[in-house]
C-alpha cells in the first residue's frame, strides 16, 4: 500500500502497565484505519509505559472517532489513549540557533530535585530534549543520577547559566556536570 | 539520543578516575626573532610569546569547561634557543631563559619548554653555549625548562655530549641543592627526540613544525586501571589478549579526549593542530598511577619480575588504541614511568621492589626512558655520564625516543627521600653500583657510531 504523508496528522499516546502486544494492537487498528504512524516513541519506567505516536490519517477520519476506536480495544487491557490533533504553535518552535548540551546531576534524592533544576532551564530559555533518571539511589547516594539532554541557546550568557545552575545544584546537596553532547560521542562512538 | 552506559562511564571516567587533558602545549616558533643584538632578540621574543599566547590559558579552561574535561597544564614549546639565539655567550643564553621564564609569567602558562639544543653529531656555537647556560638558567628561573638531544639512531651517541651532560646535570643540582637539585627536574638527555612533544621536560618546537601549533598531551593511568580491574572482576578467566584489548579501547576513548579539546583550542586560536601523544601520564595521586596498572595485570609492584613484558604489552595496546583514535598520532606516545611523579612507582623504589638496573631495562619496551630518578648527592659525574650512556644505546639500538632525567640530589644517598614537590612528586633515591668504575670508558669521548640497519638482532 502506497503511504501518503498528507493530510492531518494526529498525535495519539498510550499509557498503562507494560506488556507484550500493545504496540502492536495499536499498530493494528492505525493500519486497519488508514493511518500511517509517521513518527513513535516509546518508552518504559518502571513498570508502566508511555508511547507516542504522530499519525498522518485519511480524509473522513476525524480524531475523536480514532480516539474511540483505540480507547475500545486498548481499555480491556487497562490502558489510557489520548488523542489530539497535531498543531504547530508559533510561539514555541525552536528555531533559536543552539547547541547540544548534557546536564547530569549526582547525589542523594530529595523533593524538588527535578524542579529546582530545570526551573533554572526554563528562566534561561534552555529546552529539555530528553530527561532521564538513571538509578534508583538505594543505599548509595551517589547511584542517584538525573539526565538532562538540553538545547542551549547560543545567545545566552553560557558563564551566567552555568553558574546559576551549579549553585543551584550546591542549593540541593547534589553535583552537577554540564557537558557539551560531542564529548560522549566522540569517546563512545566512532 | 545518548545512552545511559555512554554517559555514566564517561562521568564515570572524570568523575572517579581521573580522566583529564595533561597539557596543551602550544609551540611557538622563534626563528624569525633571531639577531645578533641581545636585547632585540629578547624583546622579539618576549612580543611574539606574549601576543600569540596571550588566549592560551583562557581558551583552555573555556574549552576544558565546556566539555568537562580539565586541561591541567597549559604550557609553550619554543624553538631550540641553541639555534635561535646562536650568537650568544653563555651569560647571554641565561638572560634569553629569563625572558622566556618572563614570557610564561605573562601569559600564566605552567612551562616554557626549548631551552634545548640537538647535538648528536656535534656542537655548533650556540650549543655550546646553551648547554653550559643550562645550570643557571633552570636556577634563576621556575617555568623555563631544558633539553639535549646528545643521540640518534642515524648518528649514533655523541660521547663528548654525554659526558658534558654529566658535569651540567650535576652543576644543576648543586645550583638549587637547598630544594633537593630541582633543577635536574627541569633537565632531559634525548636519544631520538621528536619534534613535537607537548610533555615536559622534553618539550621543544622542531624546526620542521609550523610558526604556531597546537600539540595535546592526554592522561588516563586510572582510566586504563580501572578498566582492568572491572574486566577482571566481572571475569576472572580473562587472558592477556583479552586484557590487551581493553586497554586498547580505554586508550582510544582517552586519545579522543585529547584530540577533540586540542583541536577545538586550535581552531579557536586560529592555529593549526598537530598532534596527540598517547602518553599515559601519571600524577602522584592514588588512582592516577602508572604502577598501579602492574597490580591490576597480576604484579606484586612494578619492578617484580614480569614488568618488562607488563610493560611492553601496555605500551603497544596504548599505541594501538590512541593509533586508530586519531591520525596524527605524535611526541612519546607510550607509558611514562617516572618515579617520582607516580606514587605507585615511588612507593616500588621505597620497598626495593625497583632497582635502577630494572628501571633501565623497562625502558627499552616503553616511552620515554629513566624518568625523575633520585641518585645519591655524591655519584661521580662520569657514573652519571654513563647511565645516560646505557639509557641513549637503548634508544639509538631501537629506534626509539629514550631520555634521561636524572637528580642527583645534594647531601642525600640512597635510601634517604627527595622531594621536588607539585605533580613532580618525591622519591627514595635508588643506589647506584659500581660508583666510579665506568671513568675512564666516559674520558675516552668522540662519539658511538650509528648502527647498521640491516643486521637487526
Amino acid at each position: 500500500m502506497n503511504v501518503q504523508k498528507k493530510g492531518k496528522k494526529i498525535v495519539i499516546s498510550v499509557l498503562g502497565t507494560d506488556r507484550p502486544g500493545i504496540v502492536a494492537l495499536v499498530a493494528r487498528h492505525l493500519f486497519e484505519n488508514g493511518c500511517n504512524i509517521e513518527d513513535v516513541n516509546q518508552t518504559r519506567l518502571q513498570t508502566e509505559l508511555a508511547a507516542i505516536f504522530i499519525v498522518s490519517i485519511p480524509d473522513g477520519l476525524e480524531a475523536h472517532g480514532l480516539r474511540s476506536l483505540l480507547q475500545d480495544a486498548l481499555d480491556p487491557l487497562g490502558l489510557h489513549v489520548l488523542v489530539k490533533e497535531m498543531v504547530t504553535d508559533e510561539r514555541y518552535v525552536h528555531n533559536v540557533e543552539g547547541e547540544p548540551f548534557v546536564v547530569t546531576t549526582i547525589g542523594p534524592d530529595r523533593l524538588g530535585l527535578v524542579a529546582g533544576i530545570t526551573e533554572v532551564m526554563a528562566d534561561f530559555g534552555v529546552n529539555i530534549t530528553n530527561l532521564r533518571a538513571v538509578f534508583r539511589g538505594g543505599t548509595d547516594p551517589a547511584r542517584n543520577i538525573m539526565i538532562y539532554e538540553v538545547d542551549i541557546p547560543k545567545d545566552i550568557d553560557q558563564e551566567r547559566f552555568r553558574k546559576a545552575l551549579k549553585d543551584r545544584a550546591e542549593a540541593l546537596g547534589i553535583d552537577l556536570n554540564l557537558q557539551h553532547r560531542k564529548i560522549f560521542e566522540e569517546i563512545n562512538r566512532i | 539520543m545518548l545512552t545511559e552506559r555512554e554517559i555514566v562511564s564517561t562521568l564515570e571516567m572524570l568523575k572517579n578516575e581521573h580522566l583529564d587533558v595533561r597539557t596543551v602545549t602550544l609551540g611557538i616558533s622563534l626563528l624569525d626573532c633571531a639577531s645578533h643584538d641581545l636585547d632585540t632578540f629578547r624583546s622579539r621574543v618576549k612580543e611574539k610569546i606574549t601576543g600569540v599566547a596571550k588566549d592560551l590559558v583562557r581558551v583552555c579552561d573555556e574549552v576544558g569547561d565546556k566539555y568537562g574535561i580539565p586541561v591541567i597544564n597549559k604550557r609553550i614549546a619554543v624553538s631550540p634557543v641553541a639555534v635561535a639565539a646562536a650568537p650568544f655567550s653563555s651569560e647571554q643564553m641565561v638572560s634569553v631563559a629569563l625572558t622566556l621564564d618572563e614570557a610564561a609569567r605573562e601569559v600564566n602558562v605552567d612551562f616554557v619548554g626549548g631551552f634545548s639544543a640537538l647535538v648528536e653529531k656535534g656542537f655548533a656555537n650556540g650549543d655550546i653555549s646553551l648547554i653550559e647556560a643550562i645550570p643557571e638558567a633552570l636556577a634563576v628561573t621556575d617555568r623555563v625548562c631544558a633539553s639535549v638531544n646528545v643521540a640518534s639512531t642515524r648518528a649514533g651517541i655523541n660521547m663528548d655530549a654525554v659526558y658534558l651532560m654529566g658535569k651540567i646535570i650535576k652543576a644543576a643540582a648543586e645550583k638549587t641543592a637547598d630544594k633537593d637539585g630541582l633543577a635536574c627536574a627541569k633537565l632531559c638527555v634525548f636519544a631520538n627526540i621528536p619534534e613535537d612533544i607537548p610533555f615536559m621536560a622534553g618539550a621543544y618546537l622542531g624546526i620542521g613544525e609550523p610558526d604556531v601549533v597546537i600539540n595535546v598531551g592526554v592522561s588516563g593511568p586510572g582510566v586504563v586501571k580501572k578498566a582492568i580491574d572491572r574486566a577482571r572482576n566481572a571475569n576472572p578467566s580473562l587472558t592477556l589478549g583479552d586484557l590487551s584489548e581493553i586497554i586498547k579501547k580505554t586508550a582510544f576513548k582517552v586519545t579522543r579526549v585529547g584530540e577533540l579539546i586540542g583541536r577545538e583550542v586550535a581552531d579557536r586560536l586560529n592555529v593549526a593542530f598537530g598532534v596527540a601523544d598517547l602518553s599515559l601520564a601519571p600524577t602522584p595521586n592514588v588512582g592516577d598511577s602508572v604502577g598501579e596498572i602492574f597490580q591490576s595485570l597480576g604484579l606484586a609492584s612494578i619492578g617484580s619480575p614480569g614488568s618488562t613484558a607488563v610493560l611492553a604489552m601496555l605500551n603497544d595496546a596504548v599505541k594501538k588504541g590512541g593509533a586508530f583514535a586519531s591520525s596524527y598520532v605524535g611526541g612519546l606516545s607510550g607509558a611514562f614511568i617516572p618515579v617520582s611523579e607516580d606514587l605507585n612507582i615511588a612507593q616500588a623504589a621505597r620497598d626495593g621492589f625497583l632497582s635502577l638496573e630494572k628501571l633501565e631495562a623497562m625502558t627499552s619496551v616503553c616511552s620515554v626512558g629513566l624518568d625523575m630518578v633520585a641518585l645519591p648527592g655524591d655519584t661521580p659525574v662520569e657514573t652519571i655520564a654513563a647511565i645516560i650512556a646505557d639509557e641513549m644505546a637503548i634508544g639509538v639500538i631501537n629506534k626509539k625516543t629514550t631520555a634521561a632525567r636524572l637528580i642527583p640530589v645534594p647531601g642525600k644517598k640512597a635510601g634517604e627521600k627527595a622531594c621536588f614537590g607539585g605533580l613532580l612528586g618525591e622519591s627514595t633515591i635508588l643506589p647506584v653500583m659500581d660508583k666510579g668504575s665506568s671513568e675512564d670508558f666516559i674520558r675516552i669521548g668522540g662519539r658511538i657510531p650509528a648502527p647498521t640497519q640491516s643486521l637487526v638482532n
